[in-house]
């Protein structure tokens, strides 16, 4: 062992009481870094699956002057051959009036192939009454959101009049309710391909086809090859970029104030350092006398800085790891559950590339907020040092 | 003077402080020590006694002048090669011990042994021996704050001996102790320089010490005056 390490540990080991008091500082500010960063992880992770997993990838909508698409088929059969597609739904959407008893209100009506949107949308998991399948086996069917439902006042099994200028206007039996916890609950209704052609008044016609991806992230580049057959292609971070957005903020903003949690931590250590520092002065004159270089010195006090950052940043990534499991494990209130969005746990996920990420970076900060402490002490003339006691 | 060239060698050295006036801490000092020689550095204080010794210990450096270590012009050597020096051929005991506190007195002495990059087993080995040798087989583990002034300056010896230097520098190294404690550790000083042929060059302000050495050397204001 080079004897730099030796004294280095024993210095660390001598003065209790100041190592117990830095590596405290950086454990603490490590495991709220660590725990931050599972919430915000899990939560981003939640947000993902509540929007960008809930609607399409990429949407696919007709030629440039066109209103709808017409040969739909070929399209809905080429894009399901692109690379990283994993699920395709063509559909047939616009507005309506619906109305019930006295309540009338305004919503979209979307024609689509059950199967298939749920492919996209997972609307399935979100059903609170009936079953979407129910749009295929009979005509004249429909699918609402629960608050629309709620402020139409209708049940499962009542029958809303549906129209709109231009259409035809139809009567609908309410054969499914879904409860997203987003505003799609109010303003999004769905019916059979068929039933929708007929209501606007079309033919065998779509005027878009959703697509899912198996990777997210790679919307443009999917959207981009789809566009070769000659319809219009937009990935969701073109047509919803707000998400994106609201996650960047929110992660950078958070980073940033964790980031500076450490660093206060580390000018704890660097304190405490140069504090030791002062106290040595004598026994670092006598270390110059018996050979030790400027740099060994140096390297020395480098080393307790790195030391204590790594003791701190391994208890503060143990503590904050179990912190987090223990916030995962907890169970919301069912009353509360219910403002978040039908939230049962915490979404919480602790990634192991993070916790490595942190201890090696609160390492490096240590080694390098230690230099300052190590210049002081090898800037010292051992004559002086060796005098001050 | 004999033919054999000298240890130890300066020409013209000088030491000046600036301070607002100058102040010629070590005027033109011209010196040859030999091989085994035991040299006592005494005068007033102020006279330049400790810069001497610390320009010889390559603890400091000198404003003018040459100083020769085993025919080897170390002034302008850089802090690595100083180092090694310090740390192959000179041994220094000062007035206070200096001794780090985490450390027992046995590993205490093995530090420069360790600093000259030795392992560990080896230099345990050597530091076993010289505490032997200074009377401190039973205290190897304790720690300076367990052991009495006498004591820590016997392993404070025995830690300049380490690496068996050619040089071993004293500067007062009785200076804190009894007068009975003090004369012992002279007498350690003066068995160890027979036993080994080491240089030993002591500072001290005591006469009857002084006397005990082979050569005196007198500083008055920075200039050597007996030799």
């Amino acid at each position: 062992m080079r004897y730099e390490l030796f004294i280095a540990l024993r210095q660390i080991r001598a003065r209790k009481f100041q190592t117990i008091l830095s590596v405290g500082a950086i454990a603490l500010a490590v495991m709220v870094l660590t725990v931050s960063q599972a919430l915000m992880v899990g939560f981003t992770g939640e947000l993902y699956n509540t929007t960008v997993n809930k609607f399409p990838h990429v949407s696919v909508s007709p030629q440039e002057g066109e209103d709808y698409i017409y040969l739909y088929r070929t399209l809905v059969d080429e894009t399901s051959k692109v690379e990283g597609v994993s699920a395709v739904s063509p559909f047939l959407t616009g507005k309506a009036s619906f109305r019930f008893k006295t309540n009338s209100l305004n919503a979209e009506l979307k024609g689509v192939l059950p199967l298939q949107e749920n492919n996209i949308s997972n609307i399935e998991t979100d059903m609170v009454e009936g079953d979407l399948r129910e749009l295929e086996y009979s005509r004249n069917t429909i699918v609402i959101g629960s608050k629309l439902a709620d402020k139409l006042e209708v049940n499962l099994g009542d029958s809303v009049d549906v129209s709109f200028p231009n259409s035809n206007p139809l009567s609908l039996r309410v054969v499914g309710i879904f409860h997203t916890g987003s505003p799609l609950d109010e303003s999004l209704t769905y019916t059979s391909l068929d039933t929708a052609q007929e209501f606007y008044n079309v033919q065998d016609v779509i005027n878009g086809v959703s697509v899912k991806l198996e990777d997210f992230n790679r919307d443009r580049e999917v959207a981009a090859k789809i566009e070769k057959t000659g319809y219009k292609a937009r990935g969701w971070t073109e047509t919803n970029p707000e998400i994106l957005r609201t996650i960047a903020i929110e992660t950078t903003s958070n980073n940033v104030v964790l980031g500076l949690i450490v660093v206060i931590a580390s000018f704890g250590v660097v304190s405490a350092l140069n504090l030791s520092v002062i106290g040595a002065i004598s026994q670092i004159g006598m270390l110059r006398a018996m050979g030790a270089t400027i740099s060994s010195i140096k390297t020395i006090f480098v080393l307790q800085s790195g030391i204590l950052g790594l003791l701190g940043a391994l208890v503060g990534t143990l503590t904050g790891v179990a912190i987090s499991l223990g916030i995962g494990q907890y169970e919301m209130p069912a009353a509360s559950s219910k403002l978040y969005g039908g939230m049962t746990t915490i979404p919480i996920i602790v990634r192991i590339g993070d916790i490595l990420v942190i201890i090696l970076a609160v390492f490096l900060l240590n080694l390098i907020a230690g230099i300052y402490p190590a210049q002081q002490a090898a800037k010292l003339d051992p004559v002086k040092a060796i005098s001050s006691k | 003077m004999t033919e054999e060239s000298p240890i130890i060698e300066l020409k013209n050295l000088t030491k000046t402080y600036k301070n607002g006036m100058e102040f010629h801490a070590l005027d033109n000092a011209n010196l040859k020590i030999k091989k085994g020689e035991f040299v006592a550095i005494v005068g007033p204080s102020g006279s330049g006694k400790s810069t001497l010794m610390h320009l010889i210990g390559l603890l400091d450096t000198p404003s003018s002048g040459t100083l020769l270590i085993d025919r080897n012009d170390v002034t302008n050597m850089s802090d690595k090669e100083r180092s090694e020096i310090r740390n192959r051929m000179l041994g220094f005991v000062f007035q206070y011990h200096h001794l780090l506190p985490d450390f027992t007195a046995l590993e205490n002495v093995m530090m420069p042994l360790l600093i000259a990059g030795k392992k560990r087993k080896e230099a345990k080995v050597i530091a076993e021996k010289l505490l032997k040798e200074v009377g401190l087989e039973d205290r190897m583990d304790h720690k300076p704050g367990e052991l009495s002034g006498g004591q820590n300056q016997r392993v404070a010896i025995a830690r300049a001996l380490s690496c068996s230097p050619a040089i071993v520098l004293g500067d007062e190294p009785t200076g804190n102790l009894d007068t009975k404690t003090g004369d012992m550790i002279y007498e350690l000083l003066r068995q160890l320089n027979k036993e080994y042929n080491q240089t030993f060059i002591v500072v001290t302000h005591n006469d009857d010490m002084a006397l005990k050495a082979d050569r005196i050397i007198r500083l008055v204001d920075g200039k050597i005056t007996v030799q």
